[in-house]
């Protein structure tokens, strides 16, 4: 069953189109990210489904019912924002209370609720205090358990973990998946952080210029983006691109500008459509698709370049260099000591890279 | 032996005493007895400076660290001394050039005088407070809270003077007065209560407070009420706002006396509304607030009233923009209706904007005289008096200054009658949370 199910969704400011004709159907307990860099209509998309903001044209249903034109009360969400918005001369059990108590719910009731979602979010000892005496983690539990007493099916998050530390962003974040497998509510994440969306989300929907440019799981995500942008935008560090044409021969090679090595044989490559004429495109590998060492010898492309910076990060070293005046990034492991000019020789399978057109960008 | 350190205190000890041998020989000594002390001092200093000189060796002020500060200040002093000596005769005389300017210096004479002893003082206090600590490379106290930003304390220092000369001085002055039968100049013959006694038993006086106490409250109220409203209207995303927040500020840009004077104007039957009612028709319609000793005060209100809410409501609106968008969403998704956000939430997040728009609305208050004037001059016969005008017209009018200081001091107690509970309440509190 469709927990949420956008229909031609239209968003104008003035003159301004933010979202265009976009079409969205979310299932019952999914949880599903909306990633994109800023400006891109991600919150303004959340907003429409929080009735936050009145669209311009389109439908949208939560729970089968049409909600496009309810307050966001009546909606059955629950939102959770960047800035926590707790109300700061509540008392965190006020905070939780207040739109129960507004909502003329019983004594009991609210009681009830209020010591579940407590329990839930561990803040159990903090209904006394109020905001500002909490640290940042705890008034974004706060922020959530707002939501959760409400006892709504869907739960709207936006960006609520931008405002917190690194190792606070990463404590909260497994809470929130914890949460979403307890509760099995359906969500709706907003996020730019593409870390945050890989690790959450059943589906991630990237977004830009109002437009949902691929809305899958986060694996074929990473592995088989559907044009250059997301390929730049989900995986860090970002992919390499090679510039150069795709021959079309039995055999179809990828012949790469400057020719400064063997050209890779695409013909284990899943193109969408079987190439006809030669096109110029790029070629994207992974920077943790590229082997480096013994290991490039048995690759099908290998080659060798030169060490400019190398970046230590523990578990992992990310190598940079150039290759034909481009950009070349790749791993290897940790343990491995590289010193700056030094000539090594990497090789990646094309099986992992991917293919996009060089005008349209869009995946071949 | 001495130390270098010792050697530099006597050193500036010595240009100390000379320093106060040239000042007292300006000014000049009165007494017989001491009317050679400076030539006096003057010996003891060259003597000391000799004497260090003997013994250390050398004149050098290495281990003061705020020798150059010092030395800035008497290239500043040296600066103004030139400019004093270019205004003098025997320097014009040698060089003709500078006569052409002669008025220019002129008028900078008795300020380059007066500013090269000022910075040859600073010098000497620099050089005394770097020589004061024994280990040098250290500030002391006194270093620490005199000298750390001295010119930030120059510059403070006169505001400092007239805050403290103004309002606890003067305030002072007049407590002390109004204990007196002075009249029309200030006396210190005490005839203790006697000034209060005749206030309290004053109609004209009583009649002012109870007017100051109506239009109190009710200015306090409605500009509050009506400048929330005001902003909480504009604050919807209000197409052209700022066009109406310039009209609803206009006009706080009038003085009290113009607005008087328009109100004065407007509630007049002869011109006012009752003209143009009567002229449509409505032979019998009175409306004149201005003549009526019942409601003459709420006449003035009015006037006071449209020249206030404006700027209370930019305050307001101030305040209304400094409140996180994200709360009103939440509020929204939670179900709170707008009104009740606007009570229980958004209100009590603009109180320190309510402090601030309070404390502006009660000084002007108590300070309300001009609308007065302008509109009534008190009248109908005393109908319409306030504090400040009872004040005003016995210290410059009646030429009787002990009832004017009587009636303001009586103003003074009640306004800390409400301001201290206020403030303990407001900051007192604060510490203990």
């Amino acid at each position: 069953m469709n927990s949420i199910e956008i229909k031609k969704l239209s968003l104008n400011f003035g003159e301004v189109v933010v979202l265009k004709d976009l079409n969205l159907t979310i299932e019952k307990g999914e949880f599903l990210v909306l990633l994109g860099a800023s400006g891109c209509g991600k919150s303004t998309l959340l907003n429409c489904v929080a009735g936050l903001l009145d669209v311009t044209d389109g439908q949208i249903f939560i729970n089968g019912q049409n909600v496009t034109w309810l307050e966001p009360s009546q909606r059955g969400i629950g939102m959770v924002f960047q800035s926590y918005a707790l109300y700061p001369q509540m008392t965190v059990k006020g905070n939780l209370s207040f739109s129960l108590k507004n909502a003329k719910l019983s004594k009991d009731e609210i009681e009830k609720r209020v010591q579940n979602a407590s329990e839930i979010l561990q803040i159990e000892d903090l209904l006394k205090r109020k905001p500002a005496a909490l640290s940042g983690g705890q008034r974004q539990r706060v922020a959530i358990g707002r939501a959760l007493v409400r006892d709504v099916e869907v739960f709207l998050f936006d960006e609520p973990l931008s405002n917190l530390d690194a190792k606070l962003r990463t404590d909260l974040r497994v809470e929130i998946k914890r949460l979403h497998q307890k509760l099995d509510n359906t969500m709706i994440y907003v996020t730019h952080d593409q870390i945050e969306a890989m690790t959450l989300a059943n589906r991630i929907a990237i977004m830009r210029d109002g437009l949902i440019l691929q809305l899958d799981n986060p694996k074929t995500i990473y592995n088989f983006p559907v044009n250059k942008y997301v390929a730049e935008f989900i995986g860090s560090p970002g992919m390499n691109f090679l510039k150069g044409a795709i021959l079309p021969n039995d055999k179809p090679t990828f012949k790469l500008d400057g020719g400064w090595c063997e050209s890779p044989d695409l013909s284990n490559y899943m193109f969408y459509e079987p190439i006809k004429t030669e096109t110029q495109a790029w070629l994207g590998i992974r920077p943790e698709n590229v082997v480096f060492g013994d290991d490039a010898k048995n690759m099908p492309v290998k080659f060798s370049l030169e060490v400019e910076v190398v970046e230590p990060m523990g578990a992992n070293t990310l190598v940079w260099s150039k290759m034909g005046g481009q950009e070349f990034r790749f791993m290897v492991d940790g343990n491995t000591t590289l010193s700056i000019g030094e000539r090594v020789t990497v090789g990646f399978d094309p099986v992992h890279s991917s293919v996009f057109d060089l005008d349209s960008e869009d995946r071949l | 032996m001495l130390t270098k350190v010792q050697s530099e205190r006597f050193f500036i000890g010595s240009i100390m005493l000379a320093f106060a041998a040239l000042i007292m020989a300006t000014v000049g000594i009165k007494p017989q007895l001491f009317q050679n002390l400076q030539f006096l001092i003057l010996l003891v200093s060259l003597l000391l400076v000799i004497w260090i000189g003997f013994k250390a060796g050398k004149f050098e002020i290495i281990t003061n660290r705020l020798r150059i500060r010092a030395m800035g200040w008497l290239i500043a002093a040296t600066f103004s001394a030139a400019l004093w000596s270019f205004a003098q005769k025997s320097t014009q005389l040698l060089f003709p050039a500078l006569k052409e300017f002669r008025k220019i210096w002129n008028t900078f004479e008795p300020f380059a005088l007066f500013a090269t002893v000022v910075c040859i003082l600073f010098a000497l206090l620099l050089f005394i407070v770097g020589s004061r600590d024994s280990k040098l490379e250290r500030p002391g106290f006194i270093e620490r809270s005199l000298v750390n930003n001295l010119s930030s304390k120059i510059a403070a220092l006169p505001m400092v003077l007239t805050a403290v000369g103004v309002f606890v001085i003067a305030t002072l002055w007049t407590v002390y007065h109004s204990f007196t039968n002075s009249r029309m100049l200030p006396k210190s013959e005490f005839i203790g209560f006697a000034q209060y006694e005749r206030l309290w038993s004053s109609d004209r006086w009583y009649m002012s407070i109870e007017n100051l106490a109506i239009y109190g409250i009710c200015s306090l109220i409605f500009s509050l009420f009506i400048g929330f409203m005001l902003a909480a209207l504009l604050d919807q995303k209000t197409r052209f706002e700022n066009t109406f927040r310039t009209i609803f500020l206009y006009p706080f840009a009038l003085s009290f006396i113009v607005t008087g004077l328009v109100w004065q104007w407007i509630l007049n039957p002869d011109y006012g509304v009752e003209k143009i009612v009567r002229s449509l028709g409505f032979e019998s319609f009175v409306f004149n607030p201005l003549y009526d000793i019942d409601i003459v005060i709420y006449g003035i209100l009015v006037a006071g009233l449209w020249q206030g809410t404006g700027f209370i409501m930019c305050l307001m609106l101030a305040g209304l923009r400094g409140i996180d968008q994200e709360i009103w969403k939440a509020a929204r998704v939670d179900g709170i209706p707008m009104w009740k956000t606007y009570i229980q939430i958004v209100i009590p997040m603009m109180r320190p904007v309510f402090i601030t728009t309070l404390v502006i609305i009660a000084a002007g208050i108590i300070k309300v005289y001009d609308l007065v004037v302008a509109q009534t001059s008190g009248g109908p016969g005393i109908s319409s008096e306030v504090p400040a005008k009872y004040v005003y017209d016995y210290m410059f009018s009646a030429q009787n200054l002990g009832q004017g200081f009587a009636a303001s001091t009586m103003m003074l107690v009640s306004v800390l009658i409400v301001l201290i509970p206020f403030a303990y309440l407001e900051y007192g509190r604060r510490k203990h949370a």
